[in-house]
């Protein structure tokens, strides 16, 4: 394969990038087609109008499927599901928390579905092993004393940040491929049943940008039909399921609990490091871009996770958020959940175009797949006759992104034993190194860095205080390291306090309304960042 | 540290179980007040926050490693100016009871071993013969060489004395003449004690060591041997820990005990205000300046604000009212000093000192001459750190004091006084 | 063994030790009440020092520059606000009694005056408030008056950075600039506000960082440092180091861990038991029962059991943070005697969309109503006990923050909780 040239022209006010494939959408499939095709030795460039799994990717439990939750409806999915999971559990364990998983039926669940779960297991290839309910609770002692059927399935935990970020960055550094954040799809040039270009736009500068490509692949996720109709196709067609999930501020347990039952709301608790996700409910939305949990949702969730571990009823929560999934219109039931969960890969050229494809559906246990069939049809398109290798080749681990994973920032801290290193994030634990590597190398460091950014690319903010603290410090921070010389630092904190309280706003009450009133006391009392327009 | 396997403790399940509903680290807010507030912050790298912090990021085993445990004094002051009120110490307690023995610090573990050795529960393993015949020879010389003394009691073993008295090693063991002044002013008083042979040493490093079990067997034999002789009132001689080691072991280890807890100093007040004890100022002719150090394990983590109280009293009726200033901050929010928690005894004297450096500020702020307090380990430390740190004060024993000002100080009690105290008397 | 319950007797019971807690101790005091003060001292540690009456009316985007006549039109835009309820003579009644007292206890403040003061931030950015400790009001001044100027930050000292406060404040004061040095002893690793301040309470400390600072000054005259300068007795410590350095220097307050509401917490604690009142610092009332005499005040300590009997008590529990008030995923309510709480019909109401919308959220504005006397209400609309009246941010129809009026909230009710105490208790006696 010949190098790619990358062109930088100022013709016409707007900068012109050049690239064998630009890949819309930096979720986990975005970040794994450019990964593959990088693989295969062509350049790419990933945009995303926000930062990397600021969609669906970003917004799940985390949990990487067994397969054994789709036993019973969706037998393709829950095949794929578990080629994957043992694929990702070998090739990116640092990706990875093999925590094992439990099915529980509790009081009042079907038994005749509890009975019956085994066999679906089977037909699956998932390996299924009952356990005593006596057993389930010594394994997990905050689980319910109602329980009456439990198995053991190999579900794990996945980062799906550092999943990302590590895709992107093993891109970067194969071939020189690029991320740009906060790039958005403004048109697309289309001439003679080709796309030339795809003009987009800075949403922080502003400024726009042309890029031009060989092969054009949306990977948009939930966006992806809006991306596909700028392009003139039709044949996208995606239904909104709104997901809200919580986070607790303790890990509750050490397995990924689900309700065995059909799924339904509030059904599975996933450990993510330190903390848990308790989720999800379910409901039909035609609104992409300003879904926020609401309460009701959030008190569904606590009421039907209990059933399982009674202590979610009381635990301290510190955050909420809701994402939309792409769903695959196939059949139009009530909730979304009985659609589909697999993907679909459209070629497009049923539409007059020859480099353009669409990947959406799916989930991220399957992200991979996902990206190689993309990734197939591209480099095939290309005349690059390289083939696959993701499910072989292991991710590389990147230093720059090693800092999104749980009580990781800690240990490097406490094992390097420098006093000067300050820790910024006293929650979470995230010293100054950590940050200071973040703004310089981390992907998406091209551009200047907002305290959100850095935040989804470490665990800043994470914690009990939910960055209303670390914020300010991390704020100081890089005031003092010149990186800021303006009121645009205020800005950022402003901004990702605002960020950070739209997860808050639903689980505000006990502990955490005493959080929140210090916090708010804190930015908006003193700071006066509620009054930054005006001043 | 060498590399020996050791159990990692879960600190998260710990604190859970150890700490109430409402005040566990799950409630914490993370506004690092504690740290900000601890004298042991910065030290090995830790504080305060970073404890409560990683244990709730599951860092058990470097917190089971980490020897910072040996550097916090379990003095609670981050429990006190929490305002969600989460206590520390309880899983630093827990931490330095899982160390393996032979890893711990070995003079606290000695010392431990030697309370154990015998009957005395001495720290210095003075055994019960020996503490006998040290009072008596003692007191026979008090009798000789000091006339207005001659009938001058030390008694041992009395059955059915009011108060069952305890003694510091330090005394019989290294300065004998030292217990003199506290006997004078039994006598003065007219009170009813007496020593014991069996378990009549105050100090217990088995409690800072963490070995919850010898913990436990010491005031097992210190009650046993109040039990014995029947007293009514156990009363701690002018030392800290020794008070809190017995008091705390009677509720955490549900223990019977017909008698009373009380310290000297709540005594020293009632007889001053009784007018047993007619102390006054007057010596205090050059108002030589007086500060006070409150022991962290009789004030804050014990009698609080009354005995910071009666101890301000007993001082500024010694000294003058004049002539006592306050360190800031002081009673249930005064700094430990660093001699607490078996520090002393624990052989990082860098660290004990960068600790004590609090202590030694808020002393050099006061001007004081000397400080007064009713702690052995504070007594050593504070010494100690103002050697070190170039202060030119000096620390004295209220026992010391109260007999200066009743012009009873033997010639061979005055170890503790500077030429400025010396020089008024006669 | 035995364990004995510590008993104390006293006219009036202040619970709660925050602003409005401490203010209603002080004015008890001024009335030669006596007085027994018990509670967590939780929130006021957290306060910059500065004494906000009315920065902003609640609701709308504009700061107040003169927050006496902001009382009048707040009283029209929110008749049900206790600072509406309140005449303005007694408010200033209360103001001057609080700052007069904090001035005789070592930590002076500027007189409240007619005019906000703009106050410096951490972050470089302004706030208007009443009055400021002494330490800190040169720096309004040279702000005002765009004096030549240098923020001085240390190294270790984490969320305050000198070119922050310069980066934000450069267009408004052009000579501004900003310097950092290392703290006498305190070269290695992170060090606290706290920390600095018990060591400039050492002489020797403040000769050292007098050079630095000097030096670091350069040709110009007036310096700004984080809240460090002392914590007994700032004044002093000002004081000496503008001696020592030739330099006018103020303070700026830091984000928590912070040395303003250290000092005032310790100051409290010293001063309150000299004055004969009764203190038992840090520890929160478990019960509260009334009889015909008064009230029954029951809590624990680390020694154990206390009871305190009062024949009036003040609540001033405080919100959230300090434990007054509690919110359950059910609804908000009062943690001491479950009084009736005003508040938003469901949780759904409790935050708008936007955390830092000007027009504030409305959980702040719950909280518990009370008659003219300051008596809590009862579930049946009427005062829930005649020994019981009630202070501070844990009253409702007030958002302080967005008000930027908490401690004008909480001194102002205080002294009227007092007064109609004191109204009560007089006429027991007679």
């Amino acid at each position: 394969m010949t190098p790619t040239l990358i062109e930088r022209t100022s013709g016409a006010g707007e900068q012109t990038l050049l690239t064998d494939v630009l890949i819309i959408g930096g979720g986990v499939t975005g970040a794994g087609i450019m990964r593959d095709l990088a693989l295969r030795g062509l350049h790419t460039l990933l945009i995303d109008k926000h930062d990397l799994c600021a969609g669906a990717s970003g917004g799940n439990h985390g949990l990487l499927h067994s397969g054994a939750r789709y036993v019973s409806n969706d037998l393709h999915s829950a095949i794929e599901c578990r080629i994957e999971n043992e694929l990702l559990k070998r090739l990116a364990p640092q990706c990875v928390e093999d925590t094992g998983g439990l099915f529980v039926a509790v009081e009042g669940d079907d038994p005749a579905f509890a009975e019956a779960f085994p066999g679906f297991c089977q037909s699956a290839g998932i390996f299924c092993e009952e356990i005593s309910p006596a057993e389930a609770r010594r394994l997990e002692p905050l689980l319910s004393e109602e329980i009456f059927r439990a198995y053991r399935v190999p579900d794990a935990t996945v980062d799906p940040f550092r999943l990302a970020l590590e895709n992107v960055d093993h891109a970067r550094m194969l071939t020189d491929s690029i991320y740009l954040p906060h790039t958005e799809i403004i048109r697309f040039e289309i001439d003679a049943g080709e796309i030339r270009a795809a003009i987009c736009r800075d949403n922080r500068t502003l400024a726009a940008l042309r890029i031009v490509a060989k092969q054009y692949v949306n990977a948009g996720g939930a966006w992806a039909m809006n991306i596909a109709r700028q392009a003139g196709c039709t044949d996208v067609n995606l239904l909104y399921s709104k997901g809200t999930l919580l986070i607790s501020h303790d890990r509750m347990t050490h397995h990924v609990i689900n309700r065995l039952r059909p799924p339904g709301d509030g059904d599975i608790l996933v450990p993510g490091g330190t903390v848990s996700v308790l989720g999800t409910t379910s409901v039909r939305t035609d609104n992409l871009e300003t879904n926020r949990p609401t309460v009701a949702e959030i008190d569904t969730n606590v009421i039907e996770g209990a059933a399982m571990i009674p202590a979610l009823a009381t635990t301290r929560y510190i955050r909420a958020f809701s994402r939309v999934r792409p769903l695959l219109q196939s059949s139009d039931s009530g909730d979304g959940r009985e659609a589909t969960r697999g993907f679909a890969l459209l070629d497009h050229t049923s539409q007059g175009l020859i480099n353009f494809c669409t990947i959406t559906g799916g989930k991220l246990t399957t992200f991979r797949l996902m990206a190689e069939k993309t990734s197939n049809l591209v480099a095939e398109r290309l005349g690059n006759t390289q083939a696959c290798t993701t499910d072989s080749v292991p991710l590389p681990g990147s230093a720059a992104c090693r800092w999104t994973e749980p009580g990781a920032a800690p240990r490097y801290w406490y094992k390097a034993n420098n006093p000067d290193d300050m820790i910024l994030c006293e929650c979470e634990m995230v010293p100054q190194s950590a940050i200071d590597e973040i703004v310089r190398c981390a992907p998406g460091a091209e551009a200047d860095m907002t305290l959100e950014a850095i935040a989804l690319r470490s665990r800043a903010g994470k914690g009990p205080c939910q960055g209303s603290f670390c914020g300010i410090r991390i704020a100081s921070y890089l005031y003092d390291r010149g990186y800021y010389r303006d009121k645009t630092g205020l800005v950022h904190m402003r901004d990702f306090f605002n960020e950070r309280f739209k997860g808050m706003r639903t689980v505000i009450w006990g502990q955490q309304a005493a959080q929140m009133e210090l916090a708010e006391a804190l930015h908006c009392g003193l700071l006066g960042l509620d009054n930054l327009d005006n001043e | 540290m060498s590399d020996t396997i050791r159990p990692a403790i879960n600190f998260k399940e710990k604190a859970l179980e150890l700490l109430p509903e409402g005040a566990s680290f799950e409630s914490c807010l993370t506004c690092g007040l504690c740290s900000s507030g601890c004298p042991a912050s910065g030290i090995e790298n830790m504080d305060p926050r970073k404890f409560i912090r990683m244990a709730m990021l599951g860092m058990d085993k470097e917190l089971s490693t980490t020897p910072w445990v040996w550097c916090c004094t379990l003095c609670k002051r981050c429990q006190h100016v929490c305002p969600m009120n989460i206590d520390i110490s309880q899983l630093v307690f827990f931490a330095r009871s899982n160390w393996p023995q032979e890893e711990k610090p070995s003079g606290i573990v000695r010392s431990c071993q030697l309370i154990r050795s015998t009957d005395s529960t001495s720290a210095m393993g003075l055994p019960p013969e020996d503490f006998v015949f040290v009072v008596q020879d003692v007191l026979e010389e008090v009798r000789v060489t000091q006339p207005a003394f001659k009938n001058l009691q030390a008694p041992m073993d009395k059955k059915g004395a009011f108060f069952f008295v305890n003694q510091n090693s330090r005394e019989p063991m290294n300065e004998p003449d030292e217990m003199v002044p506290l006997w004078k002013i039994f006598d003065l008083v007219g009170a009813d004690w007496t020593y014991s042979s069996k378990g009549w040493a105050a100090e217990n490093f088995c409690m800072f060591s963490g070995d919850e079990e010898a913990w436990y067997e010491v005031i097992k034999k210190r009650v046993e041997a109040v039990k014995a002789l029947g007293c009514k009132v156990w009363l701690n001689t002018e030392c800290g820990h020794s008070y809190y080691t017995m008091w705390n072991a009677l509720h955490r280890f549900g223990m019977e005990a017909d008698f009373k807890l009380e310290s000297l100093i709540t005594y020293y007040a009632r007889w001053i205000r009784e007018g047993k004890l007619p102390v006054n100022s007057k010596w205090n002719r050059h108002n030589i300046t007086f500060t006070v150090q409150d022991p962290c394990m009789i004030v804050r983590k014990a009698y609080g604000e009354s005995i910071a109280e009666d101890m301000r009293f007993v001082v500024k009726s010694l000294v003058g009212e004049e002539n006592f200033i306050d360190m800031q901050p002081n009673r249930s929010a005064n700094y430990c000093c660093g001699g607490g928690g078996g520090f002393l005894q624990a052989g990082m004297t860098e660290h004990r000192r960068t600790y004590g450096k609090r202590k030694f500020d808020q002393i050099a702020t006061t001007g004081a001459a000397y400080v007064l307090t009713p702690c052995h380990n504070c007594h050593s430390q504070m010494e100690d750190i103002g050697h070190f740190y170039g202060g030119n004060y000096g620390v004295v024993h209220f026992w010391t004091l109260i007999c200066l000002s009743l012009g009873i100080l033997g010639e061979n009690e005055r170890t503790y006084l500077g030429p400025d105290l010396l020089a008024l008397i006669d | 063994m035995r364990e004995e319950t510590r008993k104390f007797d006293t006219e009036l019971a202040v619970i709660g030790s925050g602003i409005a807690g401490c203010a209603a101790s002080i004015f008890a005091l001024n009335r030669q009440i006596d007085c027994a003060q018990v509670g967590n001292t939780g929130a006021v540690a957290y306060t910059t020092g500065y004494l906000d009456l009315l920065g902003a009316i609640e609701e709308s985007s504009a700061a107040v520059a003169k927050p006496w006549e902001g009382l009048a039109q707040l009283k029209n835009l929110h008749p049900d606000h206790p600072l509406s309820r309140i005449p303005v003579t007694d408010i200033r009644k209360g103001f001057d009694q609080f700052a007069t007292f904090l001035g005789e206890c070592g930590i002076t403040y500027t007189a409240p005056r007619e005019s906000n003061i703009t106050a410096l931030t951490p972050a470089g950015t302004l706030k208007k408030t009443l009055c400021v400790p002494a330490t800190m009001a040169a720096g309004p001044e040279a702000f005002a008056d765009k004096t030549p100027c240098v923020i001085i930050d240390f190294k270790g000292l984490k969320g305050f950075s000198a070119r922050e406060v310069v980066a934000n404040l450069q267009d408004q004061w052009p000579t501004l600039l900003a310097a950092r040095i290392i703290f006498p002893d305190m070269d290695k690793g992170e060090i606290y506000p706290e920390v600095m301040a018990r060591a400039l309470e050492v002489p020797a400390t403040r000769t050292r960082l007098a050079e630095l600072l000097r030096e670091a000054a350069g040709e110009v005259k007036v310096i700004g440092l984080p809240a460090v300068l002392g914590m007994h007795r700032p004044d002093h410590v000002r004081a000496e180091l503008e001696q020592l350095t030739g330099l006018t220097i103020f303070e700026i307050p830091t984000m928590p861990p912070s040395v303003p509401g250290i000092r005032l917490r310790e100051m409290f604690e010293q001063v309150f038991p000299e004055k004969g009142i009764t203190l038992i610092p840090q520890q929160k009332v478990t019960a509260l029962s009334f009889d015909t005499d008064g009230a029954l005040l029951c809590l624990s300590d680390n020694y154990g059991p206390i009871t305190i009997q009062a024949k009036a008590v003040i609540l001033a529990t405080g919100r959230f943070l300090s434990g007054g008030l509690e919110a359950h995923i059910t609804g908000i309510s009062e943690s001491l005697l479950d009084l009736p709480v005003s508040q938003p019909p469901s949780r759904t109401d409790w935050y708008r969309d936007g955390y830092t919308d000007r027009r504030g959220h409305p959980i702040h504005k719950a909280g518990i109503d009370i008659d003219t006397s300051y008596r809590p209400l009862g579930k049946n609309g009427k005062p829930y006990n005649e020994h019981l009246f009630a202070a501070g941010i844990i009253l409702a129809h007030q958002d302080w923050i967005r008000g930027r009026s908490g401690a004008g909230i909480a001194i102002a009710t205080a002294y009227k909780a007092v007064e109609a105490a004191e109204k009560f208790l007089l006429a027991q006696h007679a």
